[in-house]
């Protein structure tokens, strides 16, 4: 465990100020989005905090190991984790009618969250250890992946939480995309996919998601229940206009139209108060980030650091993604935090420590 | 199968990666550009919807007083439940939970959610009125569990004398889906309270203020965060009437436990000092809303919704008897000492016609015919007079159409003429109905107020006013608004000595010995002159007891109809009431007088005094 200080000339400084950036114009919106919360706004921005100096200390921890070494303890790391799951399962708090949280010494864990970059990890291994030069994987070298993967996505949908398994099924899915199949293999995946959401629609989701989706198509639907969300969320965005309303001036959420405004829905806090200019100003420091996430794995000639970085990206582009499409009524409401911004302690470490890995490959590149 | 090399696959990918990302980030911004700068404003107008609510500021209704200024008629605060549709989350939660908590009709509520559907779902429906405290305190206790719903503070109609002169003051009501369908409703809406009888209805436009609005700032569960502006409501104006209190107490008491209705008024101008009508309703309970109440005295086969003083019509009896002898006199077949002989009974056309004294009064002549109320002297006056006459006499007097008192709703007395009995029934007058109809019987129906008209006309010898019940409209700041002068009705030249043979007449009733009122009515502090009635009921039942009178006998200040239904004898239960009215009246002379020189009880300037009133010493 010693830190080659050479290696520090190869921290990818872009990477690390562009993810700061986003991170401090989380902060400053989450003083304005908290305003309105009646536990106080400070409380919560000192655990944002918080979670975001523990954050950087397990980010010096996974920079001192050699990333390839970390891999090899992914079973260990998803074994663990799993565990959790299924523990908040049994003995979580429950929530706005979800089990995801544990209530540890009045903090909040939500292990799903840690899912994420733990499944990146583990598939990269997976993956790698099963691809064959010039070859892409077929169906029998997925298989078991796959069980690895839709074990804990069953699970936290029980929990029940829909969003956080699509965004581990969509980036597991970019990754096998990046790493390749057969054509066959897509076929399959294609079929089993298609095939499963009737199953999904009918067995699995619970009415109020499935309210969720069609109120999409349909606003006017339940205009006040599940409609009502998206409307809101909508109307907030759209009523900023080219310069917004000015900090602290959201009438929408202070006013606490848009409900999870500080965290599903906080895009809408910032569309409301900065506008079409801020949200532009937003995007492009997201495209940004997310851009030099896949340059990061480009640049990389180590395969399994290649990969282990793509999948951060994807995890990162699809909550982005979704998220906002969510709050501007393009995507159904599912629980999706937007990296950086949304108030949430577990998901914030979770993105420090896919940045973590990223900056691992990253200033390793050159031992190959 | 070789695939081509590894990085060269990367590559492409990678290309693929570039081009989604700038392809979803181009997504995102097109959406973005719709939402904010498209519809940016339809946007803002929408939060703003959201977030600002008109809320309406009711106006105090304008008090009601009696002319020495006591109050009839105010406003109280009342707590009344409402309903947000807006702001409902769960609509079950809220309409199960409502109904559950206060034990109230589920459907009723959500019928009345139903009927509001054509205002904005921002408009609080009224769910239930003047909660009880206990209710209140329920509600506020569970406000989080019951989104939507709002207690609101609101004035609420009090009337201070129960069901004292409840049939002129009417009450007030929420108005009904009916109702606001009509041009003369236009500007009200689902809610309002509106007058619905009596003078709140007559003058509802006068006594409903303007309402008031504020903006106010509400956030997502309809709870007012602060208000922007305001726009303060203005009072009704006043009615001051020309009612006296302790004259309609008197009255009330009187007639208590008896059904009827009595007026009494000045006949110098018309004004009403006292209207009352038995059965009575509580107007407070009316204006609760109470349903049960409401449908008890709607059912009540003794009718206490009606006004019995103008809409009730009964047959006048012996009361009619001046205007017959009036009639006689001005058409000149008889004079003073024409006279009849009384032996108790009369045949005509085949009938046997009895008077009320059995033994009859010997040989009758005017004065005596009308003091002794002789039957069989009326008779034959009849007769000799014609139907004709007699319903032109009544016409002069005014008392074949309505007396145009400030009431809705008053019908008008119906003294018969051949023309009438042609037009109505297609066949032609028998003189045998005249016999009937010189009594008071037969197809004449009066009702109390044109009986009182009638008392009038004969104290002031030819002249009477019209009843007004309003003295003055008095605007919220004190001015005065309208006054209500004192409206001439009819104005007969008449023969001096004959009416004044039928004043002596009616003098005599009351002060005379064998004057049928003697014993009931006689006072001394001042002459009072009246008639006595007893008519048949036709429906059955007792005779319905009447009396009229006005007092001073000379120059009379008062003037009343008095009506006992069933009484049976006018002079054992009509006359008493007007005795108790003159004693009340006529005590305090000397107070009166004093409290004249020092000037009226009034709490405002001196500018509202009625301008050209009487300068008389008036006696109340």
């Amino acid at each position: 465990m010693h830190i080659d200080k050479r290696r520090l000339y190869h921290l990818d400084w872009y990477l690390i100020l562009n993810g700061l950036a986003l991170l401090a114009v989380g902060m400053v919106n989450l003083i304005s989005a908290t305003r309105s919360i009646d536990t106080g706004p400070y409380n919560l921005l000192l655990k944002q905090a918080l979670a975001f100096l523990l954050g950087i200390a397990v980010l010096f921890l996974i920079l001192a190991y050699d990333y390839r070494v970390i891999a090899g303890y992914a079973r260990h790391f998803y074994v663990i984790t799993l565990f959790f799951i299924v523990f908040v399962l049994i003995m979580g708090t429950i929530a706005g009618g979800a089990k995801r949280w544990l209530s540890v010494a009045g903090v909040a864990f939500q292990p799903s969250e840690l899912m994420k970059p733990v499944m990146v990890l583990l598939l990269a291994n997976m993956l790698h250890q099963r691809k064959k030069e010039n070859e892409p994987l077929n169906l029998k070298d997925i298989l078991l992946p796959l069980v690895y993967i839709l074990i804990p996505c069953v699970l936290i949908l029980k929990q029940p939480d829909l969003g956080t398994a699509v965004v581990i099924l969509l980036s597991c899915f970019c990754m096998l995309w990046f790493v390749g199949l057969t054509k066959v293999t897509y076929l399959f995946l294609g079929i089993i996919g298609c095939g499963s959401v009737p199953v999904l629609w009918r067995f699995l989701m619970k009415p109020y998601q499935k309210m969720r989706i069609l109120s999409l198509v349909n606003p006017d639907l339940d205009p006040s229940g599940y409609g009502y969300h998206s409307i809101q969320a909508k109307i907030a965005v759209g009523s900023g206009g080219l310069f917004g309303k000015g900090y602290l001036n959201g009438t929408q959420h202070k006013l606490h139209f848009i409900p999870e405004h500080h965290t599903d829905f906080i895009f809408t806090v910032f569309g409301e108060e900065w506008g079409f200019i801020g949200s532009v100003v937003l995007f492009l420091l997201f495209m940004s980030f997310i851009h030099r996430c896949v340059k990061i794995s480009r640049n990389t000639m180590e395969p399994l650091g290649s990969t282990i970085t793509f999948g951060v990206a994807s995890i990162i582009f699809v909550q982005f993604t979704i998220n906002i499409l969510m709050a501007i009524n393009l995507a159904p409401v599912v629980g999706i935090p937007l990296p950086f911004i949304s108030y949430g302690g577990s998901s914030l470490i979770s993105t420090i420590i896919g940045i973590a890995l990223l900056l691992n490959v990253n200033m390793r590149r050159y031992m190959f | 199968m070789q695939q081509q090399p590894e990085a060269a696959v990367r590559e492409k990918k990678y290309k693929w990666c570039e081009r989604i990302l700038v392809f979803t980030v181009i997504i995102l911004f097109m959406r973005l550009f719709d939402l904010q700068i498209l519809k940016g404003e339809e946007m803002r107008k929408l939060s703003e919807q959201n977030r600002v609510r008109i809320k309406k500021i009711l106006a105090p209704r304008g008090t009601i007083f009696d002319k020495t200024g006591k109050i009839l008629a105010d406003t109280r605060p009342s707590f009344n439940l409402y309903i947000v549709p807006e702001d409902i989350k769960d609509f079950n939660q809220t309409v199960d939970g409502l109904a559950q908590l206060l034990d109230l009709d589920r459907e009723d509520i959500i019928e009345r959610l139903k009927d509001a559907r054509d205002f904005p779902s921002s408009f609080p429906v009224k769910v239930e009125s003047d909660m009880s405290m206990d209710q209140v305190a329920k509600v506020e206790a569970n406000k989080f569990y019951l989104p939507g719903v709002v207690i609101q503070i609101e004035p609420k109609r009090n009337y201070a004398y129960g069901p004292m002169l409840s049939h002129a003051l009417g009450y007030v009501s929420e108005i009904s889906t009916e109702e606001l369908k009509t041009a003369e409703y236009k500007k009200y809406s689902i809610g309002d309270n509106i007058g619905k009888f009596g003078l709140e209805r007559m003058y509802e436009k006068y006594l409903r203020g303007v309402d008031g609005e504020k903006r106010v700032e509400v956030d997502a569960s309809g709870k007012e965060v602060r208000t922007l502006d305001v726009k303060e409501p203005v009072s009704g104006h006043s009615l001051y009437l020309n009612i006296d209190m302790d004259v309609q107490t008197t009255v009330e008491k009187a007639l208590e436990g008896r059904q009827g209705g009595a007026v009494v008024s000045d006949p110098r101008t018309g004004a009403v000092l006292a209207l009352v009508s038995h059965p009575s309703f509580d107007p407070n309970q009316l204006t609760s809303g109470s349903r049960e109440y409401w449908q008890k005295i709607a059912m009540d086969p003794s009718h206490p919704l009606q006004n019995r003083v103008t809409q009730g019509r009964f047959p006048p009896g012996s009361t009619f008897k001046p205007l017959v002898a009036l009639a006689a006199l001005e058409k000149g077949v008889i004079n003073e000492n024409t006279s009849f002989l009384c032996g108790g009974h009369f045949a005509f056309g085949g009938h046997v016609f009895k008077c009320w004294q059995k033994k009859g009064h010997g040989s009758v002549a005017l004065h005596r015919g009308i003091v002794q109320s002789c039957d069989v002297f009326f008779y034959n006056v009849g007769l000799k007079t014609g139907v004709d006459t007699i319903h032109r006499m009544a016409e002069t007097i005014g008392i074949t159409k309505p007396t145009g008192i400030d009431l809705p709703g008053e019908k008008s007395g119906l003294v018969p003429s051949t023309e009438w009995k042609k037009r109505t029934t297609g066949e032609k007058w028998y003189e045998g109905e005249t016999v009937s109809v010189a009594i008071g019987q037969g197809a004449v129906w009066l009702t109390p107020i044109g009986l009182m008209q009638l008392a009038s006309f004969m104290g002031n010898e030819g002249v009477t006013f019209k009843p007004q019940i309003v003295n003055r409209i008095v605007s919220p700041q004190g001015k005065i608004v309208k006054v209500f002068e004192p409206v001439m009705a009819a104005n007969a030249k008449l023969d001096k000595g004959h009416i004044t043979l039928v004043k002596e007449g009616m003098k005599g009733v009351v002060n005379e010995p064998g004057g049928t009122a003697y014993s009931t009515a006689h006072i001394q502090n001042v002459s009072m002159s009246g008639k006595t009635g007893s008519a048949q009921s036709g429906t059955g039942g007792a005779d319905h007891a009447w009396f009229i009178a006005f007092a001073p006998s000379d120059t009379p200040s008062v003037s009343m109809g008095i009506l006992v239904e069933h009484g049976m004898h006018g002079a054992s239960a009509a006359a008493p009431i007007a005795k108790a009215v003159a004693e009340v009246m006529f005590k305090e002379e000397k107070e009166e007088i004093k409290s004249v020189r020092e000037g009226p009880p009034s709490r405002k300037s001196a500018d509202m005094r009625l301008p050209g009133a009487p300068a008389r010493v008036a006696l109340r």
